[in-house]
Order: C-alpha cells, then structure tokens, then sequence
C-alpha cells in the first residue's frame, strides 16, 4: 500500500539478519521496520549500510566481501558500520579497511552500540540536510570569531583573546601593534608576544 | 672557560677518533651555560675534520652561542640552514666544511633526496634532547645519517634533567633512537662542579618583603581554590593521589603529570573533571601573576578571565574565588558615596584598611563625581617589592659613592675594572621590566596612576580613541558609551542589589573624566614638545632629553634587543665620577635609553590637578637619593647577558634557579669580581616554595637519572656499533614485516621500493619517520593536494584527533576533502590515534540522547553523505598507519612525483617548473587569514600576492581590498570585522 511505503521512505528498512542485534534497541530517534532488503540497513534511496561486528570478523574473515558482493553497484554511499568490540584491533580493522577500500566501501568506526545506532540515525535524520555546519563559521558572534582567527597563532587562548581586544580595541588595532604594547599586555609572555608579531609581520610568503 | 666544562668536554671526546661509541648524551644542570659549552666545541672544531651540523636549536640558544664566540673573538661563526637557501646552495654548504645550524625539517628533507654528502659530515649535534622522542625527526636524520656514516660523531646535549625523566625510560629510548651508549651527567652537585662554583662564591644578601594583606589574602584564597580544585579531582578516582599536591601544582610540569594519567582515559572523564584540570592551570598562573603584576594589572587580567572564562570554571563559583576578586579590587579602588561616606560592601576588613593605610601614606585619593551618587576612590597599593627595590638601589649608590671617595687618589682605570658600577635587575618577563623601569624613573604613584587610567580606559572601551580619529569615520557598532557621556541609566533598580551597575557606572564616569582631561593634553603637549624643558636642570641627561615622542621610537624599535633596557639616573654632581670611571658601555650605548630624571610622560591631569601633581612629585623626588646605573634583564628572554654588562650588583628581583646558577658560572669565571646578589623574596609566599622546590625537583631528576644509567643495557652490532630501535618497540606488527624491514636505514636498490610522496609540512610529524622504518622510501615534496600520495589513485589527508576536530571546526576539512574528491579517484581521510591516548572519540554515556549538530558523529556521518567516494581509515596508531599504507598499496602502481606536484595548483600562467613550488608560507598568518570573514578559498591568494603582511592588510582601504578580493561585498566584510570595535567587558 502507497501510504505504508511513503511512511516506510522516513524509516530505516532493516534487514531481517539484524533481527535480535542490541543495536536496534539503540535506534530511538527514527522510525525503523523490518523489509526484505538486500542491505543490513537501508538509510536511504541511495545510501546504505552493512553493520560488521569486529569479533564477528575474526571469526569469519571472508563475511564482509561476501556480504559487499550482493550489494552490487546500487548505492552511491555503502557504509560499513565497524563496531570496534575487540582489544586488539590493528590487525582485523586493517583488513577491514582494505576490503572497504578495495570495494568502493566509506568505513566508520564505532566504539559502542550506542555509537552504532547514533550514526544510522544521524544519516537517515541529515537525509538531505545541506554541508554547511561542515563549513566552519558555526558561531557567528564577534568575539566568537576573533577568537577563531587569533587562535591560529599557537598557545593563544581565549583570555588572551580578551586580553588583546580590550587593550586594543579593534582587529586591525591589534595586527599592527608594536612587540612592545603587545608585551605590556597580562598573560602574554615572551613568546606570544614573538609568535604574534611574526603572524602580523612576517611576509605572507618568502620566495625562494 | 670554567673548569668543569673542560672536564665535560675531555669525556666527551676521550672516545675520539674512530672509537667504536662516536657519540653520547650529556644532560647538565639548568644554568650550567650550555651555551659555552657548545661554543667551546665549536672553536675545537677544525675544518680537516669536515662540516658539523646542529640540529634542534632554538633562536634563544643560537644567539647566545653566536654571541659567546664573538666574545671569545672566533671568527668563523656558524650560519644558518633553512628552507629560505637554494638547494644549490645548501649542497655547497654542505660541503664547505664548517659548523651549521640546521632545521631538521630541511635536513631529513636533504637526507632523503640524496643532497647531503654524508661522508663529508664530521658529526651532528643535537640539542634540547628532551624534546626527542622515538619517532621524532632528529632520530628520523641519525638513522638514516649512520646507515651511510658510522665513523661520524653524534652528540646531544639537554640542560633540563626534569625532562628527561618524565615517562618511562625516556633517556634510555632517546639514546637507543640516537645510536648511542655514552651517558654524561653533571649535576650542579657533581663534584667538580661544586667545587668550581663554591670556590668563590658572590655575597649573597636575602631580602625578605612582606606582602601586603590583600596580597596574602589572595594568595590564600588561590590556594585554597586549588587545594578544593586537587580534592575534586582526586574524588573522581582516575588518577595517582601521590603526585597530586598544592606544591606540585605550582609547577607547569604539573599539568603534564596529571595529562599522562588522564589522557587514556580523558574520553571516559566528565566536564568537570576535565574542567578542573583546566581550572588548576588558570589558578596557578593566578599565584604566579600576583606577585609579577601591578594590582590594577592584576585586576585587569582577574575582569579577562571572568569574561572568557565564567561560564565553564568551576573554581570561579567557588568561596575562595570571590575573595580573590575582592580583594584584588581593594587593591585598586573601593566605592565611596558621594558625600563622603563609605559605601557599605560585604566583607569588608577594617584591620586591613589600617594596616594598608600604614603601608604606604602615600596613597593618593582622588574622588570623581559622578551623576550616580558613588564615586570611585582610587587606593592603588603599590608591590611592596617596589620600595625595597629603591632602598636596595639607593644603598648601593651610597656604597658605591662610599668606596670611591677613597679611591679617588689610585689609578681609576684600575677601580673600574673591578668594580663598572652597573647593577642589574634580573625579572621574570619584559614586561615586569618596562614597569620597574617606569618606576625607577617616574616613581610609584605615576606608574600605578597610567596603569589605573589605561585600565579605566580598556574597561570602558574608550581607548584607541585619540589614535584612529579622523582615520574612522564609521561609528562601530554596539557601542553607545563614546565621548564620556554617562549612559542614562534606568533609575528603576538602584536597590540594594545594583551596587555592581552603580560601580560600572562610576568607573565610566572615571573614564570619560580621564579621556577628556588626556584630550587636552595632547593639545597641550602639542604647544609646548617639551613641557618640562627648563623646570630642573639635572645632569647631562638634559642635554639628550628627548621629548617623549623620540623615546618611543626608540624603544619600539629594537625587537632583538628589546630586553636589554638600560637607563640611567643621576644627580648632576654624578656626572663627572660617572664619566671619569671610564665604563664599559661601549658595546650597549647604541640601545641606551637615557632620560631626564623628573620626566613624566602621558601624565593627564590638567589645570588644578596637574599642580597638585607636581607637588607631590617634587616632594617625593625631595628625598630622593641617587641611584645607579641600573639594567633591567627579562628571564623569559632566555639570553645571557651577564659576559657582556658584567655587572657588580645583581638583584634578582624575581628568584629563579636557572639564572642563580649563570651568576655561579659568570662569578667562577671571573674570581676576583667583587661581586654581591640580592635576593628579593615575598615572605610565606609561593615564591619562595616554588623556587625551592625547583631546585629539590632537579635534583631528584638527576638522582633518578644516575640509577637509570647504572642499569642500561644497549645491544651491539658485529662491529660494535651501537643499535638502534629494534623492531620490538614497534607495538604491532611482528608478522609479515620482516621482509619489509630488511632495507630499513639503507637506500640500496631493491628489485621493487615501494614510494610514499610526503608533503614537507608531514615532516613535523613522525609517521615519514615510520613509514621509512617499515621499509618504505619516502620522496618529499610540496604539495597542494593531500599529504600523503600512496599510487596515481590514492592520495591522503592524514588528521591526528585533535587535528580533526580543529579542522572540522574551521571548515578547512571540508575543503580539502573536496579538491582531493576533485583530482583523485581514491581520496582517503586517515584518522589516526594515538597510542597513548584512547581508541574512541568518546564513551557510551557521552554520546546523548539527540541527534545534536556539534556532535563529531554528526560532522562525520555529513562528510560522507555529502562525498560517498571519501573512504575513511581509522588507525590506531603510527605503526598501524604505516601498516596501512603498505597494504592499500600492495596492488597499486607507484605514485607519479611530477602529476603529484601539479595537482590543484593554480596553473593559469601555465608554469609548474619545480621552483614555482619552493616558495614557504608564513603558514600560521595564512590560516590566520582565511579564518578571516569575507576570506574564501578563492580569494586568499590574491590577497596573499597583493600585500606583504597581516599588519599590512590592517591598513588598506577598501578599495584595494575591493580590487583584490574581486567584490565589494566581501571587502565590506573584511574591512568591517577588522575595524569592528571590541566590546566593553562587562
């Protein structure tokens, strides 16, 4: 029926493999439902996910690219949902990570079934949410953005932040302070003081 | 030369030559003039031997071993290699057989690409050893420099015992990493060092100075902060109580114990506790700053921490805490009604009144009125340190007038040999000496008073106003304050609760009055340049007196030099002694700053005020006695200055072992200077404990040291070479690598060498390093796309944690992800942890119950819905990357060097030669920049061509913003965020 489908397109589709995995008690902030689906999840039109227990790895090496090769060419992203459960880790996670790579797969590591859940749910909720928290620029507040800037010059912090707004009173006020008013300022020792006007000071570029 | 450093140098080369063990480490006490040390190498080195490289150097050490040769007339001082030389011409310094400094990062660079004749090097040392670790790039060079040379020496030196023995068998692991079997300890307690330091050892005078209550009150408080703080984090169980103390925490290294413990485990830690960590290093700068800063300064930095800190400190809700603020607002200012009648605050301690009040009578009050009805009234202590520093001065001009007067009748020249008459003052930071400087030549009161109007001015925002007018026509946004005018303020809530919004508006007030009374005077100055021209002839300093203008320049000048501040002060009937005595100031006239005793620059009172102001300087300049010739040296500069000023008298205003130990050098190397320190303490404080503390702290390094040598053990090769890391300290791994590893060190051809093209700025990191180890060749090179290119199709942005998360943050992650997704078929983010901290992002309970957009998970899942063909490695740690690397290359060609380079540069000129790419970046104002609003990816270039500088950009107009941003809009937006004016603290 036509309105079970347009429910199930805000749902994860799970496979009925998973049936009795603990992650799914983990998906509580999306709908899901058990479908015939070739995928362990299905998050999107596009998008899909396989879920591989490292332990389960160790005891089964060759289940991933098996799992992989049904998948066939259908998705655009083909998630692996590693759950890293295991100790000593190195050398499975390396052949997992080849057998990803090798097979057109994006590998993400989680830590925990909560973890797990989390990023199925997070894909199926970002659906089609756009790239731009990725963007930088997440506050937006003056201070919150000198603080961005001057922060690229190693081991200034927020106070210092303060420290050099307040005495300066603007920006440009600051980029063309003397080593000495710099050095006048609490909290920044001699080599802040260094580090901040070679920033200022120093040419963009040296040519060779 | 002092004696011990012949012995150190005779061990050092009693292996010599052609011995089997060419190298050791030599790790001495702090103070103990490295720097000589090194230098006396140096002048034993000749050019027979070939070219001697010095790797891991900092500006501070460079100078001083420069400066130490020069002092010993050597004339072939070593040069500098960095990436800014030509590779030509590196190759021919190379050969040219002289000492070098180098950067390791151009060395190992040089190394790989087969550009250094190995067989020419005479040897290498290395310094700062503390700072090497297994993987660092300077064992990165030693391994591969002893697979071609193994005839050559290898030398490291480290002056900081403490950091050689800050995790487990750190010392051993370098030594092993460096190839080396030879351990060279020297204790300040090694035999002949104590005997060469205490043969004669300089007067030593200690003086103890009470700190005033409040001082005490806040130390207290600190304390007490930071005993609840070690409490908390001790209650949470993760970590090892012993090493948890107050007296422990006064130290950096403290941070760093509590880090190593936590940082395992940091993931599973809550807010809080990580916050406390956090919280124990803003209180001990708290302790440190109060006994280095003015108390306004000190209440300056207390209003910063409030407004970037508030919100997340748990110790700034603390009891304590609140003392500490009030108090160190007593220091400076308390509120008084109008009328006269004390405004009544909580917690008010009358006694300390009295005591303060007997302190020092001098205290000016001064009261501004105010619309709101309370005035603030000014009190201003002054460092009690300030006053003993004076007397100590004055006493010994008179000590010094005293010998000379009897002397009179000998050969002058004689006396001034023994006895130049400069006293140097030995403080923590630059700026505690331009404050004492200040303060030697304006007194007290005029220093606390400019510091007082350049904090009202900060607090209220009114600064920079004089600077920019005319300059800024916009009106900033925000900020409605301007021009003195006393906000109107709702009158609704003058209750009880408001004392705070009637105190902010009393400092307002306090402000403007202070902005319009500087505004004349800058009219006033304007008139008469030199105000205090002809109000009292003192000595020749009148004839140079310069206006205040001049002096500035002077002083802004000098970056190099700008700790050596030397002024001097005299009476007129000085003069003629001081000219007679024939000193030697021949080598630092040029920077002298000479001034006019009374001088009293940027003073702002105007009319009524300033009248009084001149009577109370010319009664406290009544009984002033002469001083000498007094040099203010920053600790913090790192630079020995005691050879060149050689200096009688030494005041150690902030104590400090390090500096003690160069006065024990500098007094051993000249036995028959008369030579007397003081020693400024502040009584029962943190001072005094930190100081000793450093010094049982070192010792206890040193004892631990010498058990540790007594149970190394290296393993030896055939011919009795020293071997290095073996594959055992590789955690992983122990499987298919060993046909891997077999080429390790070497360069000789194998049928088939897996390559690896490394950017340059990789070279910071270690995994080159490991990548080398595990047997593949590394080829360097800039590159503009990726980090890493493992075959034609896969190339790699390698993120640590942090990395990812700053980089996330920043939006540059999103970026380069997306030109890699452009040139590559197979872009790859390598997210890779470290081994000794957790293999997670964070723990169960951490993750929450939403979806929530700041969450790392969240930044993940979007970046790879949004480019499906980024794959993802997660490594656990170096090794495992390198692991990696190898196996995702197993079936892949190898990478293309020339199509690598080209990649996502800019080619419109159409010229990719090599040289193109050999340009460096001030890579810290780059980012800077593109942090910067209206900056883009597609605009930053032009930008970087158009103007030379940050400090450039600050000034161009909008126009030529316009021009090479391609767009109004974004230089609007540039323009504005750069002027945009901060806003007033609360």
């Amino acid at each position: 029926s036509s309105v079970q489908s347009g429910q199930n397109r805000n749902a994860i589709l799970v496979s009925h493999r998973q049936k009795g995995n603990p992650l799914l008690k983990y998906i509580r902030n999306v709908r899901w439902v058990f479908a015939d689906v070739v995928c362990d999840y299905l998050l999107g039109p596009n998008s899909c996910a396989l879920y591989l227990s490292v332990r389960y790895h160790l005891l089964h090496p060759d289940y991933l690219y098996f799992r992989i090769r049904e998948l066939q060419k259908n998705f655009k992203l083909r998630v692996i949902l590693c759950h890293v459960d295991v100790e000593d880790v190195v050398k499975p996670l390396q052949e997992v990570t080849r057998t990803a790579m090798l097979h057109d797969c994006t590998l993400l590591c989680a830590w925990s079934l909560e973890e797990c859940g989390r990023y199925l749910e997070t894909i199926k909720v970002y659906e089609n949410k756009p790239a731009d928290i990725l963007q930088g620029q997440t506050d937006t507040d003056y201070l919150s953005r000198l603080s961005h800037a001057l922060t690229t010059v190693r081991h200034v912090n927020k106070t210092d932040v303060v420290t050099l707004g307040s005495t300066f009173g603007s920006l440009s006020n600051i980029m063309d302070a003397s080593m000495e008013d710099l050095a006048r300022c609490p909290g920044i020792g001699e080599r802040k003081v260094k580090r901040l006007y070679d920033t200022f000071h120093e040419p963009f570029k040296h040519d060779v | 030369m002092v004696q011990f450093h012949e012995h150190i140098i005779s061990d050092l080369l009693e292996e010599e030559p052609n011995s089997k063990n060419n190298g050791g480490l030599v790790i001495l006490s702090s103070g103990l003039a490295l720097h000589k040390l090194i230098s006396s190498l140096l002048t034993l080195h000749s050019s027979s031997q070939g070219t001697l490289l010095i790797l891991n150097s900092n500006p501070s050490q460079r100078s001083s071993i420069i400066q130490s040769l020069e002092l010993q007339n050597f004339s072939n001082l070593p040069l500098e290699i960095t990436s800014e030389l030509s590779q030509n011409h590196r190759h021919s310094l190379y050969t040219s057989s002289s000492a070098f400094f180098i950067t390791s990062r151009i060395l190992i660079v040089d190394l790989l690409n087969s550009k250094v004749p190995t067989s020419l090097i005479a040897g290498i040392i290395i310094l700062n050893a503390h700072n090497l670790t297994e993987t660092c790039t300077e064992s990165f060079i030693v391994r591969i420099f002893r697979g071609l040379n193994k005839v050559a020496y290898v030398r490291a030196f480290s002056d900081k015992p403490n950091g050689m023995v800050s995790g487990f068998g750190k010392t051993q692991r370098i030594m092993k990493c460096l190839f080396m079997r030879k351990l060279h300890l020297w204790p300040r307690f090694q035999v002949y060092v104590s005997q060469d330091l205490e043969k004669d050892p300089p007067v030593v005078i200690d003086v103890r100075v009470g700190m005033s209550g409040y001082m005490k009150g806040i130390q207290k408080a600190v304390i007490e902060a930071m005993d609840a703080c070690l409490k908390e984090l001790k209650k949470s169980n993760k970590v090892d109580v012993d090493d948890l103390t107050v007296e422990n925490s006064l130290f950096k290294s403290f941070d760093e114990i509590v880090r190593r413990q936590l940082d395992p485990i940091w993931h599973v830690l809550g807010k809080k506790t990580k916050q406390l960590v956090m919280d124990l290093k803003t209180l001990r700068k708290l302790l440190d700053y109060l006994v280095r800063y003015d108390a306004v300064t000190y209440l300056k930095y207390l209003d910063t921490l409030r407004v970037s800190e508030g919100v997340r400190s748990i110790w700034i809700f603390a009891d304590s805490s609140h003392k500490i603020f009030e108090f160190a607002k007593k220091r400076v200012y308390r509120l008084v009604q109008a009328n006269g009648e004390k405004l009544t605050v909580p917690n008010k301690s009358v006694g300390n009144k009295k005591k303060k009040a007997k302190e020092d009578n001098s205290n000016e009050k001064e009261e501004t009125n105010t619309t709101s009805g309370v005035v603030i009234e000014e009190v201003l202590e002054e460092a009690p340190k300030w006053k003993v520093l004076r007397e100590i001065l004055e006493e010994i001009e008179e000590e010094r007038q005293k010998q000379a007067m009897p002397q009179e009748g000998k050969d002058i020249t004689d006396y001034a040999d023994d006895d130049n008459g400069i006293v140097l003052v030995a403080c923590k930071d630059e700026r505690s000496c331009m404050q004492l400087e200040d303060f030697v030549t304006k007194g007290a009161r005029q220093v606390m008073r400019d510091e007082w109007e350049k904090y009202l001015r900060d607090k209220t925002g009114l600064h920079g106003l004089q600077a920019r007018q005319g300059k800024k026509p916009r009106n900033p946004k925000g900020v409605g304050i301007l021009d003195g005018k006393v906000p109107v303020m709702s009158r609704e809530n003058v209750g009880a609760s408001s004392v705070s919004k009637l105190e902010h508006d009393a400092l307002l007030a306090a402000a403007s009055c202070i902005k319009n009374l500087s505004k004349d005077e800058t009219v006033a100055i304007g008139d008469d340049p030199q105000p205090q021209g002809g109000s009292k002839g003192r000595g020749k300093g009148k004839g140079k007196g310069k206006s205040k203008e001049s002096q500035g320049n002077t002083k802004v000048s000098p970056s190099k030099e700008i700790s050596t501040r030397i002024t001097r002060k005299r009476k007129s009937t000085m003069s003629n002694v001081d000219n007679e005595s024939g000193r030697s100031e021949s080598n630092t006239v040029d920077s002298e700053v000479s001034r006019e005793e009374t001088e009293k620059s940027g003073t702002v009172n105007k009319g009524a005020l300033r009248i009084h102001e001149e009577e109370v300087n010319a009664a406290e300049f009544a009984h002033v006695k002469p001083l000498p010739i007094v040099h203010f040296f920053a600790l913090d500069s790192d630079q020995h200055i005691l050879d060149i000023l050689k200096p009688t008298r030494i005041i150690v205003y902030h104590p400090d072992m390090t500096f003690v130990r160069e006065v024990e050098v500098y007094k051993a190397e000249n036995p028959l200077m008369k030579l007397k320190i003081y020693f400024l303490f502040y009584e029962d404080s943190t001072e005094v404990q930190k100081f000793e503390a450093s010094i049982r702290r070192e010792n206890s390094a040193f004892e631990s040291l010498i058990r540790q040598k007594s149970l190394m053990m290296f393993p030896l090769d055939q011919d009795g070479h020293c071997v290095g890391p073996t594959t055992s300290i590789e955690p992983q791994g122990l499987t298919s690598q060993n046909s891997l590893t077999r080429k390790a060190g070497g360069r000789k051809e194998a049928e088939k060498v897996m390559q690896v093209i490394v950017d340059m700025r990789e070279f910071m990191s270690s995994l080159p390093n490991v990548l080398h180890q595990k047997g593949l060749q590394i080829i360097p090179v800039t590159l503009d796309v990726g980090d890493y290119v493992l075959s034609p199709l896969i190339c790699v942005e390698r993120k640590s944690i942090s990395d990812l998360f700053q980089s996330f943050a920043s939006g540059r992650l999103y970026t380069q992800v997306e030109t890699m997704v452009r040139y590559y078929r197979m872009p790859v983010l390598l997210i890779e942890f470290s081994q000794d901290k957790s293999f997670s992002f964070q723990s169960a309970s951490d993750i929450g119950d939403d979806v929530t957009p700041t969450s790392i998970i969240s930044k993940l899942s979007l970046l790879v819905m949004h480019f499906p063909r980024l794959r993802l490695v997660w490594s656990r740690n170096l090794y495992a990357t390198a692991e990696i690397f190898a196996s995702l290359k197993s079936n892949q060609d190898e990478p293309d060097l020339e199509k690598a380079m080209r990649v996502g540069v800019p080619s419109e000129e159409g010229i990719i030669a090599d040289d193109v790419r050999a340009e460096t970046y001030n890579t810290s104002a780059v980012e800077f920049l593109r942090r910067l609003p209206g900056v883009t990816d597609s605009n930053y270039r032009a930008l970087i061509d158009g103007c030379k500088s940050l400090a450039e950009l600050a000034l161009l107009p909008i126009d030529k913003l316009a021009e090479l941003m391609g767009g109004q809009k974004a230089a609007r937006t540039l323009r504005d965020f750069l002027d945009a004016k901060f806003p007033t603290m609360p």
